[in-house]
């Protein structure tokens, strides 16, 4: 029984894994946020959004 | 899907100790009002959420479920409150009994514990809308747009959601701001750059071009493209020039901060401007500041909570959601604030942006002063530098800007001393030295040039950082606010339609073009309903009361059915219909039965007659309802069922209490007379007051059921059915000669006398009055499914029939 807390969650990770337009592992690292249940924090997401690409050539 | 088996009560609420058996069933609680109904719902509630929504939310500050969930007896001995609830869980076809301590409302103790079931119940936990009481149906009605929406995203917890939007928001900002600073930085690093090439835009070519030319007078090899890894002074041995000037950049170093530091008084002026008049504005407004203030600090303690207790003022909280709920209850009381705290962070986003521009200019200048032993000044640049960097973070927080007032609004570029004229002095100390070499001009130039390449260059990598941030929390946010916009939409839109459909059907002919409209706009949600095909009107225009109760309801099970779908299989009902009129409850009840088959509900109800059209309507039995008679402190409810009745009056005459056996038989009989009289469609005198004497109401009933078994037997005959004729006839003989019914009159007489006559009897003359009348009650119930007989249709019945229809007996004779 998913609270529609969770169906949108769900359906935003989906629609960003759709898009491609943002790295697959910054995608895990939002679920990860996302699931595990804890107030999500804005510098956490601030860490994730900056991480670099997996693909990214440094 | 979970549905309620059995609950056991103790001393929690107003409930001393209870045990209830919902059998998996639609199951109704009467009685008048404080008589502890609420407390089952409470109680139920606990043991599936370790929450009490009456505890919990606006008005209900000071309360705690470890300090008013317990009895109020009991509040020093935490450990004796406690539930046991035992729930079938139908996905995983099991049993399991719940209980959880007012004590430790966090933690279950489970049986049979197997982590499939403890992953179910902490799925139901997550939902503890599953109760509604008449305080929330009136909230979702009686209220404005916003208020409104605010009610339904509190049931839909769409606060959660909305926190959700306000950090991917907050770090959306975040990342804004540093990507500003980070494109100051490449913009102060490339006119650096520039101003030392001396080219007008920076162009690979018209770099290379500077550059080559000194390369040639050094006889170093020319560079043809300028690539990532491309030094400027490669072939220059190393150190050499590195520790020198370039006298004619140099120049320009100092002139481009000649330039910069007369106008330094202007930095930011705008900026500074606007903070510095939103400061005053808070200032003279001690309401706003304190707003303010408590907003910084509310949001500070809202990113701390972490626990049950105030991060703040180490307050002990019932649970982490009922904290935050208040901490978020504060932050929305200050909208004002928010708009003056929004463009003082904004403002102070942009001051940083031009700092480190101008502060870039001072580090080249501190060489220069270096290299020409004026070692002080040096110094003297750096630690300016340092002071306007310091100001940076101190322009990210409102308390912090507030802190900074004094000095912004004076020479808060604060400029050393005698700067101009130092800087003057410099300027001709320079000038004053010979002219350098070719060699030593190119020498310097090409390792100065390098320099500022590869500091150009990190500033581009920071930026780009920046920059794909910068985007991905815009693409996240916008991503996250679009799905969160499409399924409201969504929802709202189902949930419209399925609450109109409910409150035609609760309503039938009255209101057959009822309809309503939920438009979402800007954080509210307006709520539009048809009154008589006249128009669109809020509901609380021209709908009666009773009305309004009856849309409360059917939006909150369109909203559970949109929510829950199949799984919407447990829903509690606390008082929620009491003003619908008889007519629309009946609707109401086969609103229940037909569109929530799957969902069991726990309705209670402090109206006699409604709990007696749920039995009518077959919502409930008489095994899944009951009705408590009275409360007092010292018992909580006093209990009143079909169920173990007689068991109660024999326990008491075991023990000679007659005076209590009488009691309990009395409550019985009052409670079925009442009952059957409905069902039967019995007619006892018309009292106005509703306050019927049991040998009135009884005498009415043995009235009554004579005449239906007498044309249930003639019936019979006339379609042949010997088996049905014979029955009735036996219980018309039986009617005729059975001690009870006989003796109704004389023993079921007024309260009064009948207490006392009852209380002066011997146990062995009580015992054949109790026998007789349970013999006589047992004539009106069926002995395989245990329900009272009833008539259908109740109007001109046609049939008597119990609940599982082996008792069906045609009353129509067969026509000729």
């Amino acid at each position: 029984m998913k609270t529609l807390f969770q169906q949108i969650g769900e359906k935003f990770l989906s629609r960003l894994a759709e898009a491609k337009e943002i790295d697959e592992k910054k995608i895990a690292q939002l679920r990860v946020l996302f699931t595990d249940g804890k107030r999500l924090k804005a510098e956490e997401l601030v860490k994730i959004f900056s991480g670099a690409d997996a693909d990214q050539i440094k | 899907m979970i549905k309620l088996e059995t609950i056991h009560i103790e001393e929690m609420r107003g409930i001393k100790k209870l045990d209830l058996d919902f059998q998996k069933q639609t199951f109704a609680i009467y009685g008048p009002n404080g008589s502890g109904k609420s407390g089952v719902i409470d109680a139920i509630e606990f043991a599936l959420t370790g929450q009490i929504g009456r505890l919990t939310g606006r008005g209900t500050k000071g309360l705690t479920v470890g300090q008013h969930g317990p009895h109020v007896d009991k509040v020093k001995f935490p450990d004796a409150p406690f539930v046991e609830l035992k729930v079938f869980l139908s996905d995983l076809n099991k049993s399991v009994t719940i209980r959880r301590m007012i004590s430790s409302p966090k933690k279950i103790t489970v049986v049979p514990e197997d982590a499939a079931l403890l992953a179910a119940l902490a799925d139901v936990a997550e939902h503890p809308e599953i109760t509604l009481s008449r305080r929330e149906i009136l909230r979702f009605i009686l209220v404005e747009p916003a208020k409104r929406s605010e009610e339904i995203q509190a049931l839909l917890r769409l606060e959660d959601i909305g926190e959700t939007r306000s950090t991917l928001n907050t770090a959306q900002n975040r990342l804004v701001t540093a990507y500003n600073e980070a494109d100051a930085l490449v913009k102060s690093r490339k006119s650096a750059l520039q101003l030392h090439l001396q080219i007008p835009v920076m162009k690979p070519a018209l770099l290379l071009e500077a550059v080559n030319k000194r390369r040639k007078v050094l006889g170093l090899p020319e560079i043809d493209e300028l690539k990532k890894e491309t030094k400027l002074d490669e072939g220059l041995v190393a150190g050499v020039g590195a520790a020198d000037l370039n006298k004619e950049s140099a120049l320009r170093d100092i002139q481009a901060l000649v330039d910069a530091e007369q106008k330094s008084g202007d930095l930011g002026k705008k900026e500074v401007q606007a903070i510095v008049a939103d400061l005053s504005k808070i200032e003279d407004d001690p309401s706003l500041l304190a707003a303010l203030q408590q907003r910084d600090f509310v949001e500070k303690g809202l990113s701390l909570v972490d626990k049950a207790e105030c991060p703040l003022c180490d307050a002990p909280w019932p649970d982490t959601e009922h904290l935050r709920g208040h901490l978020k209850e504060k932050l929305a009381k200050s909208e004002q604030a928010k708009k003056i705290q929004d463009a003082l962070l904004k403002n102070g986003s942009q001051i940083s942006a031009k700092l480190v521009q101008f502060t870039g200019l001072l580090p080249p200048v501190a060489k220069i002063a270096d290299v020409l032993g004026e070692k002080d000044f040096s110094v003297l640049i750096s630690g300016w530098k340092n002071k306007l960097e310091v100001l940076k973070p101190e322009l990210t927080s409102v308390d912090k800007i507030r802190k900074l007032k004094g000095q912004l609004e004076g020479d808060w570029v604060a400029k050393p001393e005698n700067f101009s004229a130092t800087l003057a002095g410099l300027d001709e100390k320079l000038k004053a030295k010979p002219d350098q070499t070719a060699t030593i001009d190119a020498q310097t130039f090409l390792t100065t040039a390098q320099v500022r390449l590869s500091d150009y260059r990190d500033a581009l990598r920071e930026n780009e950082t920046a920059v794909a941030a910068k985007a991905v929390a815009k693409i996240a946010y916008d991503t996250y606010c679009t799905v969160l916009e499409e399924e409201l939409n969504a929802l709202y839109k189902e949930v419209q339609d399925d609450f109109g459909a409910f409150y035609r059907a609760l309503n039938g002919p009255d209101e057959e073009k009822f309809i309503a409209k939920l438009t979402p706009t800007a954080g509210s949600l307006s709520l539009d309903v048809n009154f008589y095909g006249r128009g669109m009107f809020p509901p609380a225009a021209y709908h009666s009361e009773g009305h309004q109760d009856g849309m409360g309801v059917c939006l909150y099970l369109a909203l559970m059915k949109r929510l829950f779908g199949e799984k919407f299989s447990l829903s509690l009902l606390d008082d929620v219909v009491m003003s619908v009129d008889s007519a629309h409850r009946y609707e109401f009840c086969k609103l229940l039965k037909t569109h929530f088959q799957k969902t069991q509900f726990i309705i209670t109800t402090h109206d006699r007659l409604w709990a007696q059209q749920m039995r009518s309507a077959g919502l409930v039995t008489g095994k899944t309802s009951i009705e408590f008679l009275d409360w007092n402190i010292a018992t909580g409810p006093l209990v009143q069922s079909d169920e173990g009745v007689w068991e109660e009056i024999e326990a008491a005459l075991a023990k000679g209490k007659v005076d209590s056996a009488g009691a309990a038989l009395r409550r019985h009989l009052e409670y079925a007379a009442s009952m059957l009289a409905d069902q039967l469609g019995a007619r006892p005198q018309y009292r106005a007051d509703g306050t019927y004497e049991l040998d009135d109401m009884m005498t009415s009933v043995l009235t009554r059921i004579k005449k239906l078994w007498g044309k249930a037997a003639v019936a019979a005959k006339s379609w042949k059915k010997e088996g049905d004729e014979k029955t009735a006839n036996e219980k018309i003989h039986f009617l005729a000669t059975c001690d009870g019914a006989a003796r109704v009159e004389q023993w079921a007489v007024n309260k009064s006398v009948h207490y006392n006559v009852w209380a002066n009897f011997g146990k062995g003359d009580f015992e054949p009055v109790v026998n007789a009348f349970r013999e006589l009650m047992d004539c009106f119930r069926c002995k395989d499914c245990g329900s009272w007989i009833y008539v259908v249709p109740r109007v001109n019945p046609q049939s008597l029939r119990c609940a599982c229809a082996n008792m069906n007996f045609n009353l129509i004779e067969k026509k000729e």
